[in-house]
């Protein structure tokens, strides 16, 4: 509405280029997590529980862990792939709104750790069926690691996923 | 109406659907759906040697990794009538008693996330958060520890290590007290779970249910008071009640973290001098060995062929109060907040329970069954892995 | 009133308002103690190249041994690589890493004993003291000095030996120097049964071609291994020890034939009191019978018949490779023993 309240073409401009800050800003600063285990140990999920603990606080950097699919802007997937994840992992993918990011935490994720053997029944990596944005290795990795990890790479790759998107349309 | 909830859902942490039969609010029926992370670990663990194998029973689950680890390492001196030294003894009760007051501290807290109480949530994940520290100072690693071997175990702990562990402690202690306060008084947090979820003697009986779930239904088994260690070392008696409803399981965690405070200080006050580690030849042969893991017994089974193994089964205490829970505490539950809350009190862990999965032969699809199914069904059928 | 002011006031508080604006973690909660394993770090110049880091390792992607390309005046470095996407900080490569100083560092290192230096293999090496010449090679090429001079006999210091299997490839004599496989011994039993009885059933059923060689003169034949060997992995699926206890067993084996014709038998009986273990009876309607499951290819029947009834071979066997494919080289020869001639 703002936008064509300002008849003349630069000003508009202007706006839009501001209104675009500002949906990065929000977007940097409001990140809603999910956490997907799809066969892992547990370890890596009590740790990321544990970022929510008052030492580490992860909300105090505006994100907020919710596990809901459909509201989350970052998917934290752990865990090998087993059987029962080889579909539903890419629906909880597709439920996901654009823009999103997937973030791989732990081993298992990125190369099926210990249990890529002989006689196990996982399905790793996790970047065969979804694309992966960033990995944190570690089995499992610190709070603080995590911390370090989700940091660097959530906020500026939703920003920049957004921008391109606004583009798009 | 069936009211689905999982695998991924804000109250569960881990993947697990929940199938509730509901007239209204009120909860007839539930049912449980198992078979997300069945990973295949016993499978794996064929013919290869403890040293390998250890690492996989510290993957079964990452909450109470260390039990897995000492019960696998007892089961194999067993079968080489071997013994570890008594200082290593002493080290491993320290580590199993600081992994179950972590391990209680976050069950009881994701208890509070349920009931959405956030601030006892805060505070008490910010204090497991110091037991947490002693097990990184104590063994290297928070979660996986790597800290067991057949023998003994790694690493010695020096005097300031030991220390630094009491002072640790000793916070815990100041503190805890404080937040079972505000729980056991707070009027509201009395109306969410007095008398909810209620699971009787009998029900709890004939569920199998094991650890604090089944001792807070008034059943007076803990297996440490047949281990050993706690005989010739420790005064051990078992923390029961006989409620059964969530306040009565959340309290009877609260009353063994207390107990394992205790155990650890008189560990670390009466530590003997020598040896951590007694070199072991492994044998052929057979051992069956049991250990009480913070949720509850397990129970490993071990055939061995040399120094490899040539056949493992494990028995998880998750499997048994889970469906315990699905079967007795689910049922006749008020709300449909009060049977997520009843849920997360039955401290469930999946990653444990997924020990088996059983195989269509005719479909060549897998078949999720729970342990009653599994127990007194006719498996002709079906092909077990 | 006063409190709701007071509430207020705390708002307006720099500190309040420091946090609000400047919310930042304390330092600490990135502080790691001490003994904290973080993943392994690598000295390029100590390695060894045993490989055994990549043995013990629980996890199947987490080490690989790599060589950087050769120089101009020197051969390339061998050292192992960590992948850090599979490593679980275990520290358990560092603990087994035999070279001097370690190669392998992770956390602290003081747990490392050499009591405890336990790499799990499936093999065990030994000196065999009969054919060993003391030439020293073994003892030149092992990296961690396992192999030593005691008593004027090599021995294998097992706590040392890190399985590489380096002193079988240099060791000049044929068997003096053995790598035991040490479990599986039912398996192996069953797998060595089985070759002499399939091998043993051929021979035997091919006796029309080779029952009028006599004398020094051989009789020669040839065998399919492939068969044997896959029979030998349903016993055991484990294709180095199958294909190793097979090399062993046929290069040394030496079977003695008991061959009886039976239409030339005149049911004398004079075998049947000398036989050792009773494997020759005689049945009901008198004649005599010989039990092979019982027989222990003594040759004391042959020796003792009058009227050549039982014919005694040796076999030796040979494994061998003919266009592209193994077969066992098959050599028959009838025995030299003195015999009762009618």
């Amino acid at each position: 509405m703002i936008i064509y309240y300002n008849h003349k073409l630069k000003s508009r401009d202007k706006v839009i280029k501001m209104l675009k800050t500002l949906k990065d800003i929000v977007r940097k600063s409001s990140i809603h997590v999910c956490i997907v285990n799809c066969g892992g140990c547990n370890g890596c999920d009590v740790e990321l529980v544990a970022c929510l603990s008052p030492r580490y606080d992860l909300e105090q950097y505006g994100i907020y862990v919710h596990n809901n699919p459909r509201e989350a802007d970052v998917i934290l997937v752990t865990g090998a792939v087993t059987e029962q994840w080889r579909e539903n992992l890419r629906r909880i993918y597709a439920k996901a709104p654009e823009p999103k990011v997937v973030v791989a935490v732990g081993n298992c994720p990125q190369s099926g750790d210990v249990f890529a053997q002989e006689g196990g029944r996982v399905l790793a990596p996790v970047s065969d069926f979804i694309p992966v944005d960033a990995a944190i290795p570690g089995c499992p990795p610190r709070p603080s690691e995590i911390l370090e990890a989700v940091l660097a790479v959530a906020p500026g790759a939703i920003a920049a996923k957004g921008r391109a998107q606004d583009k798009c349309e | 109406m069936i009211l689905p909830i999982g695998p991924i859902h804000p109250g569960l942490k881990e993947p697990l659907r929940l199938k509730l039969q509901t007239q209204g609010e009120k909860v007839i029926k539930a049912e449980i759906d198992y078979g997300y992370v069945h990973r295949g670990i016993e499978k794996i663990m064929e013919g290869k040697t403890w040293q390998k194998c250890i690492y996989l029973a510290e993957r079964i689950c990452g909450i109470c990794s260390y039990e897995h680890t000492q019960t696998f390492a007892e089961t194999i001196e067993l079968i080489s009538g071997a013994q570890a030294p008594s200082r290593a003894q002493h080290l491993r009760v320290i580590t199993n008693e600081l992994d179950r007051i972590q391990s209680h501290l976050l069950a009881n807290s994701t208890f509070y996330k349920t009931m959405d109480h956030e601030t006892l949530f805060m505070q008490v994940l910010d204090l497991r958060e110091y037991a947490m520290d002693a097990i990184e100072l104590l063994t290297g690693n928070r979660v996986n520890m790597g800290w067991n071997v057949v023998g003994g175990v790694r690493m010695d702990a020096e005097q300031k290590h030991l220390d630094a562990i009491l002072g640790k402690i000793a916070h815990i202690e100041n503190n805890l007290d404080n937040h079972v306060a505000l729980f056991e008084e707070g009027p509201i947090l009395a109306l969410r779970t007095k008398g909810v979820g209620v699971m009787t003697r009998e029900e709890a009986i004939k569920g199998h249910a094991v650890g604090p779930i089944g001792r807070a239904s008034g059943l007076k088994h803990d297996y440490r008071q047949d281990h050993h260690t706690y005989k010739d070392y420790f005064d051990f008696n078992p923390i029961w009640r006989k409620e059964g409803d969530n306040f009565a399981r959340t309290m009877n965690r609260y009353d063994e973290i207390r107990q394992s405070i205790d155990l650890i200080k008189d560990a670390i006050n009466n530590i003997p001098q020598g040896n951590i580690r007694v070199p072991v030849e492994v044998k052929s042969g057979y051992g069956e060995w049991r250990g009480e893991a913070p949720r509850g017994e397990v129970t490993y089974m071990i055939e061995t062929n040399g120094n490899l193994i040539k056949r493992i089964s494990i028995r998880t205490p998750s499997i048994m109060n889970i469906d315990s829970c699905a079967r007795y505490m689910l049922k006749d539950v008020a709300t449909v907040a009060d049977a997520v809350t009843t849920y997360a009190s039955a401290d469930p862990c999946i990653a444990c329970a997924e020990r088996v999965a059983i195989t269509d032969i005719n479909t060549g699809k897998s078949v999720t069954k729970d342990f009653f199914e599994v127990n007194n069904s006719n498996l002709s059928n079906f092909e077990v892995e | 009133m006063a409190s709701f002011i007071h509430y207020l006031y705390d708002f307006a508080t720099k500190r309040w308002l420091d946090g609000f604006f400047n919310a930042k973690s304390k330092e600490d909660i990135a502080e790691k103690p001490d003994r904290f394993r973080d993943f392994p770090t690598v000295e390029k110049e100590n390695c060894i190249a045993c490989g055994s880091c990549t043995a013990s390792c629980p996890s199947p992607n987490a080490i690989k041994l790599i060589r950087d390309s050769d120089s101009e005046d020197a051969h390339g470095l061998v050292y192992p690589e960590i992948n850090k996407a599979a490593c679980i900080r275990c520290g358990f490569c560092s603990e087994v890493c035999p070279s001097e100083p370690k190669t392998l560092f992770c956390g602290e290192n003081h747990f490392i004993h050499e009591d405890f230096n336990i790499i799990p293999s499936k093999r065990k090496y030994i000196v065999d003291d009969y054919l060993c010449i003391k030439c020293h090679k073994c003892q030149d090429n092992c990296e961690v000095g396992a192999i030593n001079l005691v008593d004027n006999r090599m021995v294998v210091n097992q706590s040392k030996c890190i399985s590489c299997g380096k002193c079988l490839d240099v060791c000049p004599v044929k068997g003096a120097m053995k790598g035991v496989y040490i479990a599986n011994l039912e398996e192996q039993k069953e797998i060595i049964d089985l070759t002499v009885k399939t091998l043993e059933e051929y021979i035997e059923s091919r006796y029309d071609d080779f029952k009028e060689i006599h004398d020094d003169k051989l009789f020669l034949a040839e065998l399919k291994f492939n068969p044997l060997y896959e029979k030998s992995l349903e016993i055991i699926n484990d294709e180095e020890l199958v294909s190793d206890v097979l090399d062993k067993a046929i290069n040394r084996l030496n079977i003695r034939l008991v061959i009886w014709d039976y239409d030339k038998c005149t049911n004398c009986q004079l075998c049947v009191g000398e036989c050792p273990t009773g494997a020759i009876k005689v049945d009901d309607t008198s004649s005599v019978i010989r039990d092979p499951n019982k027989c222990l290819r003594c040759s004391i029947c042959y020796q003792t018949c009058p009227f050549d009834v039982v014919s005694y071979y040796s076999a030796k066997f040979n494994i061998d490779i003919k266009d592209g494919e193994k077969v066992i080289h098959i050599t028959v020869k009838e025995s030299q023993l003195a015999k009762r001639r009618a």
